[in-house]
């Protein structure tokens, strides 16, 4: 009898076995039973009383204040660090694409935030925002542009950018990085036909570099906007969505939600919003700037 | 008009490495000038500082009598073909060809009609919406010189524009190159490392190595009367075969050529220039289809040898033989009936032979 599978790939099944299982462990088997529990009301505070609810806890959502709260703050914070991150990213890689003495060290030394793991990061961030003992007051004070130390994170118009800047520091060197490496591909001869063309810097830079980095701008916008709208550690560890509710996030709405209200029912409904809402904003990432690439 | 001269030109690069030494050449207008030489001898470098991408760091650069040194690409009046053709890859064909008009803000009927006319040329017309990522390489070909066409340059730069196309097709552009050129009435600056493409094309050829130009000539010139060995044996195919030996001039002033058992006699003419080398060591260099098959006796000297080997190369024949313990290949039409072992007797051209100094190289018979 033939196998419908040659060797090759009934051996690769074989190697790839374990891994899948572990998968579907981890990863497929939690994404279908949130679905599952999304439809039920659960609250561990009666672990006895789990009634299935239907849509129930998704309709709930909708009419929730502090939900609607949050995705204002969320795409506030999104919005701001993507832009921020897209910028700065796209100047330092144009100055990393220069030949100048130093480069190498620059580039090594810029990779270094993306090497922290986001909970160093935070705690870092905490370290320096610290109002008694934090190096931004000390900084600001030494140069004598504060007259006394801020507790920043305690100012609700400041809160939600100073958590941007920090989560723009880590991402920025990624971004960096990829768009470094679209400048890098494109072939010099390009420059030069555009210069025997008579185009001027300005003009090389508009019909040669920008089209040829779109497709590494569009994987830097879908991938910080994710990484973007999901965030938690920063909110955690700096201002626990405070003061009020100037920093409370989806993200951390979901954990409050599901842990400290332990309301899992409710709190799987959420991530299934916050995903879905992701891959809304991938798909017409990708529909519109992924045109005509 | 377009007349580009070379004084005295250098050129090394921010490493230091010296890619072109010593430049001393005038590109008359309305020339087909051919650069010729290996991978790496400076040719793509002078064509860019014809054109500007390379600043000339010594010497003189000169365009009608107009210093240029420092004057920018889009103020030469020169269009160039890239052998990777560098067509902008987010741009239609019509705006790849448009793109140097538009930059110098030409108005935009002027600019249609132009790219228009360029493109019915080339055969390209369906075309001009596609992306070059759509285009085969012959299209992508015609299209970048249809980007230079439209410009109506001065001067027309190619950096082996043919290079990576399959070679029935490298063929058939050759001629329309050729023909663009007749019909442009510009100067044109064409590299290649091909010397069957450059001996097609040029008016002149110039041949260059490590940075260095050896010859200036009509490539008759260049091929019938190679100014070294490196010049002779870069052009021909089969290569050029040399056999080493000594020059006798003998008590009646005949000059002749001996290595071993093998002695030649220099006709009246090359013997003249020969006279004063008596006892030099020197390589002798016969072309591979300067033989004639069988023994006719005339000015020819007759060869007899064993065949080694028989190419057939479709229209000819590539023949090994050996002879005296030399390795030489000759090209021979292919009725010859020969195979590998035999013996086979080759009358050579004795007018046609090249003798050069074995240690510098240089010709003794220019
Ligand atoms: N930007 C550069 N910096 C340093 N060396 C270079 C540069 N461009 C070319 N060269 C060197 O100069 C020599 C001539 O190059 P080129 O003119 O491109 O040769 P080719 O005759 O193949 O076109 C080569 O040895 C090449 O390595
Ligand atoms: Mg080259």
């Amino acid at each position: 009898m033939r196998h419908l599978f040659g060797y090759e790939e009934r051996s690769a099944a074989l190697f790839l076995a374990p891994v899948m299982l572990v998968l579907m462990g981890v990863a497929v088997f939690p994404i279908f039973y949130s679905l599952y529990i999304s439809f039920f009301r659960i609250k561990l505070t009666r672990p006895n009383r789990t009634p299935f609810v239907g849509l129930d806890n998704y309709t709930d959502l909708f009419t929730n204040e502090l939900f609607w709260v949050s995705v204002v703050r969320t795409v506030t914070f999104s919005v701001v660090s993507v832009t921020a991150i897209a910028v700065i990213a796209l100047l330092i890689s144009l100055l990393l694409n220069q030949n100048f003495r130093g480069r190498r060290v620059l580039s090594t030394i810029l990779l270094v935030p993306w090497a922290i793991p986001y909970v160093a990061n935070a705690l870092m961030w905490k370290w320096i925002y610290d109002s008694g003992y934090g190096a931004l007051n000390g900084v600001l004070y030494q140069l004598d542009f504060i007259d006394k130390y801020m507790i920043w994170l305690g100012d609700q118009d400041k809160t939600i950018f100073l958590i941007a800047n920090a989560f723009v520091w880590k991402e920025v060197p990624l971004a960096a990085i990829l768009l470094l490496v679209s400048l890098k591909s494109i072939p010099s001869d390009l420059y030069q036909a555009a210069r025997v063309d008579g185009a001027g810097v300005w003009q090389r830079f508009i019909h040669v570099t920008l089209p040829a980095m779109k497709p590494g701008f569009m994987l830097v916008m879908i991938y910080e906007t994710m990484m973007a709208i999901r965030h938690f550690d920063l909110f955690f560890i700096l201002t626990e969505g405070g003061p009020g509710d100037a920093s409370h996030v989806l993200s951390w709405h979901i954990y409050v939600e599901t842990f400290r209200n332990l309301s899992f029912g409710s709190g799987a409904a959420m991530s299934y919003v916050l995903a879905l809402v992701t891959f809304a904003l991938s798909y017409v990432f990708i529909r519109t700037l992924g045109r005509r690439i | 008009m377009a007349r580009i001269r070379f004084e005295n030109v250098e050129k090394k690069y921010a490493n230091g490495f010296h890619a072109v030494k010593d430049l001393n050449l005038e590109i008359r207008d309305k020339e087909f000038l051919v650069l010729l030489g290996p991978s790496g001898c400076g040719k793509s470098t002078t064509l860019n500082m014809i054109a500007g991408l390379e600043e000339v760091s010594d010497g003189s650069l000169l365009f009608d009598d107009e210093l240029v040194n420092y004057m920018p690409p889009h103020k030469r009046d020169v269009a160039m073909v890239f052998q990777s053709y560098a067509l902008y890859p987010h741009k239609s064909v019509y705006d790849n060809i448009a793109f140097g008009l538009q930059m110098r803000r030409a108005p935009r009927e002027e600019t249609d009609r132009r790219v228009r006319d360029a493109a019915r040329k080339l055969e390209i017309e369906h075309l001009l919406d596609r992306r070059p990522s759509q285009l085969s390489g012959g299209q992508r070909q015609r299209v970048a010189l249809g980007r230079a066409m439209v410009r109506e340059p001065a001067v027309f730069l190619m950096d082996e524009p043919l290079s990576n196309l399959d070679a029935a097709l490298r063929i058939s552009m050759r001629a329309e190159i050729k023909e663009l050129h007749q019909e442009m009435q510009t100067t044109f600056v064409y590299v290649t490392h091909d010397q069957a493409e450059a001996l097609t094309l040029a008016d002149r050829i110039v041949v260059m190595r490590d940075g260095v130009v050896q010859q200036i000539g009509s490539p008759g010139d260049i091929y019938e009367r190679p100014r070294n060995t490196f010049v002779a044996s870069f052009l021909g195919n089969p290569p050029i075969n040399y056999i080493e030996g000594q020059i006798k001039v003998t008590d009646d002033q005949m000059v002749r050529f001996v290595q071993g058992e093998l002695e030649l006699n220099f006709p009246a003419e090359t013997a003249a220039k020969l006279a004063d080398c008596d006892g030099l060591t020197v390589l002798l260099g016969i072309r591979a289809e300067d033989v004639e098959e069988g023994s006719h006796g005339g000015a020819g000297a007759v060869l007899t040898g064993k065949v080694n080997s028989v190419l057939p190369v479709g229209s000819d024949l590539f023949l090994g033989f050996e002879l005296f313990g030399n390795e030489l290949f000759f090209r021979v039409g292919k009725d010859i009936g020969h195979a590998s072992g035999d013996e086979v007797s080759l009358t050579v051209d004795l007018n046609r032979l090249h003798v050069f100094d074995k240690d510098s190289g240089a010709s003794l018979i220019w």
